[in-house]
Order: structure tokens, then C-alpha cells, then sequence
């Protein structure tokens, strides 16, 4: 049994220690709104935070997540950043498909906890981890760029 | 003039002899402790081989498997995705390329006709069953020091595998390689032929280690560079050597180049678990014997290991002093703000995600950059390596993963990334350019067995 913390809640999970983080969320949890995409943290789609950074979900195994809280696409929405990305990430339309959406919103959230007012060449570094097939790119940088300024 | 020729003669002399018994010195791994050695019947110290007493009445069968793991055969004798002992392992050496054999129990293609004399000269004297010499890539060197008994518990498990049929590959050597007979000269200077000889000015417990380390795990076969006739040169025992592709690193006492700076807790977890924290984790070969054969050593035999170890000289080789702080967090600042960009993107897309701009992981201590020695080796010779071939280690805690980046990234982009991350996380960034990948990647080609790709 391995107790997380997530979203602000102590949940139990009754799953081996090596078992990656995004299989308890999605099968042990009902949390299905963090994605499997590549599974070998390739393409960002499993984006979660842990301890407020911005980690693949695929490759950490819940026995290593030890006491630090987890948040995922379900929580985000109640940190301010979140809300904020989360906003400008619907006036901006930015998702087409939308598979990988939620670990864009996750990684961009990160991003501005740890850095308010990125420019282009912060936001390329925080980013370039995470794929869109549809390319919404340039809607993701205009999203990011409007959530910062409204966090001003 | 007569004289003149004599003195001449007599220098050359004097100077051949001196390099004959440098050469006959380099040869002995256990010469640097000193004091004197005792024949193993002689030793009244305690046990110094077999197996450790929690397994001293196991069946021979059980002990066999402990010491096969302990020699660690099954590394080199099982190529990618094939039977394990079924041979077939590529050795990429500069004359060519030679093939691990097959020493599963089978009659035709295997070991299942073996003697036990026929497989004790195979193992002390690297001679085969039809007389013909075999390669040192099997490590007979080291293999000697090993006793009959041992040796032969080892025959005892590996008659219980079940046999695959299997031919070994054909060695492809060019001229004079292929010429095995000539193994018989370099066997007079480089092969001691001689068993175990424990040291009676050592305690059991360093003897217990040097059994394990030199005729057992054979550490010296890759950690110990080689003269130009590919003899080990113990004058820089364990000082680090290029095997097989990869860095071996320098495992002496040096405070630098070497572990003199590791805790003996650092080191026992390395050789355990094949990862140390603030140390990274092995990959390549090393997680090989870490997977196949030290993890399953008794804690007993790890410490006699470590103690052996420890004994060993400082011997300084070219690889500069760890960087243990980690990185800027942001990408703008540090040391690699200024080189290629192209690493840089890469790393941002492909390594940031798990390995982050600091070097500290948020995922795994295994995936820590910060003061691993692959990225403060100016070479970048592991770090390239395993962006090629990633880690697929599978132990007690877990699987440790690192994707293969070798085929979907060109030689370009690895050196790129591979120099950027020696620059931004290590002593001194590297300067391997396309051809350098692309040496790296034929030093260890594998032929894989082909893979259908998951899902088209």
C-alpha cells in the first residue's frame, strides 16, 4: 500500500512500488484525465506536478514520489496559475484534438509558478518536451504569454 | 671497435631483459599488496574461495550458479535477446570481431561433450576442447587464479541449463589475428597459469575480495588498460580503460580521477545495486555486471570486495575532478549558455523532462546528472553511448529506463547533445564531432534480432 498526496487529498493506492505514477492515477484512482501517450517521456502528454515540478508520470514510480504532493489536470484548475493558464487556454481555443492538452496546461502552470514572465526562449525550454500532432504551438505561446501578463 | 659493438650489445640486452620483466611485473594483478603469498592449502586464514558459508552445504549445483554469477559469465556468453549462455555476443575489437561461444550443455554446438580436464584448460589455460586456442576476449587471465573445484561447480550448474542448439558466429580477424595458434606465445608472457595464491601480510577479508575481484569478476579485464599487445598492464591497475566501446572508469583510490572520494557505503551500494546517489547509476557493460552478477553476491563478499578495493593504489588518469553542484535552473544561465544551440534544443525536447536543467531529477537518483562521472569525462564516451543505447536495467527495485535515442537521432545531434551536456553538467565539455558517434556506434553493434515496431 502506498499512501500519495494528491490534489490535496491523502489517497491510498494498493499497487506495487514500481508501478508508474500515471497507471495508479488512471487505473487505481479514476484520474483519466492525465494521458498515456509514448511511455518512455518522450512526448509530455503524462505531465503531472510533483513537489511543483513538472514530471512525467510515465516514468516515476509511486514508491519514489515519497511525501511530496502531486497535482494533476483534475487539481490544477485551484492554484492560481492554473486557473489563469487554464483561462487563457480557452479564449485562445487552443487545443484541436486535445490529447495532449493537459500535459501542455501542466507544464506551462510550472513554468509560470517558477518563472511569472518567461520569453520566448524560457517558454522553448520549458515546452519543447511537450508534442502536439496538430501543432498548436502558437496558440500555446499566445496563451502563455496572456496568462503571465494577467498575472501581473 | 669489438668493444664498442659489446657494450652496444649489452645495452640492448639490459634493455630488453628490463622490459621483459616490466612486461612479466605488468602481468601479475595482485603484485601492488606486497608481502608474501602462500600456496591456497598453506593458508590458514579461513576460506578464501567457494562460495560464502551461508551456501557452504548447498547442493554443487546451487553453489555452481552463485559462482557463475560471481565470474559472470552469462554477460558476455548471451547476445541482445538471445538464450542466456547461448553465445553469440559481438566483441568489436580494432583487428575485427569476435563471437562469445555457446557453453550451454549442447553436443553439437555447445559444451556438452566437454571433459571436466577439457573445461578446466578452456578456463585456466584458454584452450578448447579440440585443442585449439581461444581468444583472451574470454578472460582465461583472469579465470586462472580460479580453483578446480570452483571451476567445476560452475561445469555442475551450467550441465543443468538446458541445451541450446546454436553455432557460434565465425570470428571475422584480419591477418595475422586469425591466426589462433599464435596464442601460444602470447599466453607464455601474458597467462600465469597459476591458481590462486592468498597473501599471508592481508586479512581474510581482503583476500576473500581479491579472489572475487581478480578471479572471479575479472574487474581488471576491463578496468585495467592494456600495452600494445593487449595484455593488461597492472603497473595502472584499475586506472581506467576504453572496453568494448565504453569507458571502464578508473576504480583506484585517486581522489579525482578515482573513488578515493566515495564512502565505502557509496561503493557497496554501486557494486549492489549498480547505483550510488550523487554518483548516477551504471549503464553498458557495468549495468551488465551489475544485473548479472554482483547484485547476486552475499553482503558478506560485497564488503570483501569493497575492501579489495580500497587497496588498491591511487593511479591518476585523465579524467578531471566531479563537479558535484548541480546546474542553474534556468536554461539562460550556466556554463553551456553559450555552445551550439542545437544540443541545447535537443536536450530541451528529448533530456530536460527527466533529467532537468539542473542535473537533479525530480523522477529518479538514477537519472541525477550531478556528479556522475560519464558527464565529467571530457571523452563523452558513456554519455554518447547511452544516448545511443539508452538503460534497460531490470533490478530488485525496478526497471531503470532510459530510451535508445541511436536510431532516431544522427550522429550530428548525439555529439551535439552529448557536448552540451559534458559542458553544462561536467569538468569540461567534449568535442566529439559526427565521426566520433559514428566510431562509437560501430564499437558496439549488436545484430539485433529484428523488433516489430509496437503499434506500425
Amino acid at each position: 500500500m502506498v499512501t500519495l498526496t494528491i490534489n490535496g487529498k491523502s489517497r491510498e493506492v494498493d499497487a506495487p512500488e514500481d508501478m508508474p505514477l500515471l497507471w495508479a492515477l488512471r487505473d487505481h484512482l479514476s484520474l483519466v484525465g492525465t494521458k498515456y501517450g509514448c511511455g518512455i517521456a518522450q512526448c509530455g502528454v503524462c505531465t503531472v506536478h510533483v513537489g511543483g515540478k513538472p514530471v512525467r508520470s510515465c516514468q516515476l514510480a509511486i514508491g519514489d514520489v515519497g511525501a511530496r504532493a502531486v497535482v494533476t489536470i483534475e487539481g490544477v484548475g485551484a492554484t492560481p496559475n492554473g486557473s489563469r493558464v487554464q483561462q487563457a487556454w480557452i479564449e485562445n481555443a487552443v487545443p484541436q484534438c486535445g490529447y495532449c492538452q493537459a500535459g501542455q496546461i501542466m507544464s506551462a502552470t510550472a513554468l509560470l509558478d517558477s518563472n511569472p514572465h518567461p520569453d520566448d526562449s524560457d517558454i522553448d525550454a520549458a515546452m519543447a518536451g511537450n508534442l502536439c500532432r496538430c501543432g498548436t504551438y502558437i496558440r500555446i505561446r499566445r496563451a502563455i504569454k496572456e496568462a503571465a501578463a494577467k498575472s501581473a | 671497435m669489438k668493444k664498442i659493438i659489446g657494450i652496444v650489445v649489452a645495452i640492448i640486452v639490459i634493455v630488453a631483459l628490463g622490459f621483459a620483466s616490466w612486461l612479466l611485473l605488468g602481468r601479475d594483478p595482485m603484485s601492488f599488496a606486497g608481502g608474501s603469498t602462500v600456496a591456497l592449502e598453506d593458508y590458514k586464514g579461513g576460506n578464501v574461495t567457494g562460495v560464502p558459508s551461508q551456501l557452504a552445504s548447498a547442493d554443487p549445483v546451487k553453489r555452481g550458479e552463485y559462482l557463475a554469477h560471481a565470474a559472470d559469465c552469462q554477460a558476455c556468453h548471451t547476445a541482445p535477446g538471445g538464450a542466456p549462455f547461448a553465445g553469440g555476443f559481438a566483441f568489436n575489437m580494432p583487428f575485427g570481431v569476435i563471437y562469445s561461444t555457446n557453453i550451454t550443455p549442447d553436443m553439437q554446438t555447445g559444451i556438452g561433450n566437454y571433459t571436466d580436464a577439457q573445461f578446466l584448460a578452456a578456463v585456466h589455460k584458454g584452450i578448447r576442447a579440440d585443442g585449439k586456442k581461444l581468444y583472451p576476449a574470454m578472460p582465461y587471465t583472469s579465470y586462472t587464479y580460479m580453483t578446480d573445484d570452483d571451476a567445476l561447480a560452475i561445469k555442475a550448474y551450467l550441465f543443468t541449463l538446458a541445451p541450446v542448439h546454436a553455432r557460434p558466429k565465425r570470428d571475422q580477424l584480419s591477418w595475422p589475428y586469425n591466426q589462433r595458434g599464435l596464442m601460444a606465445l602470447w599466453n607464455v608472457v601474458f597467462n600465469r597459469d597459476e591458481r590462486f595464491r592468498p597473501n599471508a601480510s592481508q586479512s581474510l577479508q581482503w583476500n576473500r575480495g581479491a579472489y572475487l575481484a581478480e578471479a572471479m569478476g575479472h574487474c581488471g579485464e576491463c578496468h585495467t588498460p592494456r600495452n600494445l599487445a593487449y595484455g593488461l598492464d597492472n603497473h595502472r591497475k584499475f586506472a581506467g580503460a576504453l572496453t568494448a566501446g565504453w569507458r571502464a572508469y578508473n576504480i583506484t583510490g585517486d581522489k579525482d580521477s578515482g573513488i578515493g572520494d566515495w564512502s565505502d557505503q557509496d561503493v557497496y551500494l554501486y557494486l549492489s545495486t549498480g547505483h550510488a546517489n550523487g554518483h548516477g547509476g551504471a549503464a553498458g557493460p557495468m549495468g551488465e555486471a551489475t544485473d548479472d552478477s554482483l547484485s547476486y553476491l552475499a553482503s558478506d563478499d560485497l564488503h570483501a570486495l569493497v575492501a579489495y578495493l580500497r587497496s588498491i593504489p591511487p593511479n591518476a588518469s585523465d579524467v578531471p575532478r566531479t563537479v558535484t553542484t548541480p546546474a542553474p535552473a534556468s536554461h539562460k544561465d550556466g556554463l553551456a549558455a553559450a555552445s551550439d544551440s542545437r544540443g541545447e534544443k535537443i536536450f530541451a525536447g528529448a533530456c530536460a523532462s527527466c533529467h532537468d536543467w539542473t542535473g537533479v531529477s525530480p523522477v529518479t537518483g538514477y537519472a541525477t546528472l550531478t556528479g556522475v562521472r560519464a558527464v565529467n569525462d571530457p571523452s563523452a564516451t558513456n554519455v554518447a553511448q547511452t544516448v545511443i543505447n539508452g538503460v534497460n536495467r531490470k533490478t530488485a527495485e525496478g526497471k531503470i529506463f532510459m530510451p535508445a535515442f541511436g536510431e532516431g537521432y544522427s550522429d550530428d545531434d548525439i555529439a551535439a547533445v552529448a557536448n552540451y551536456v559534458t559542458t553544462r553538467f561536467g569538468a569540461k565539455g567534449a568535442q566529439l564531432s559526427d565521426m566520433d558517434v559514428a566510431n562509437l556506434r560501430k564499437q558496439t553493434l549488436q545484430e539485433h534480432k529484428s523488433v516489430e515496431a509496437p503499434n506500425g
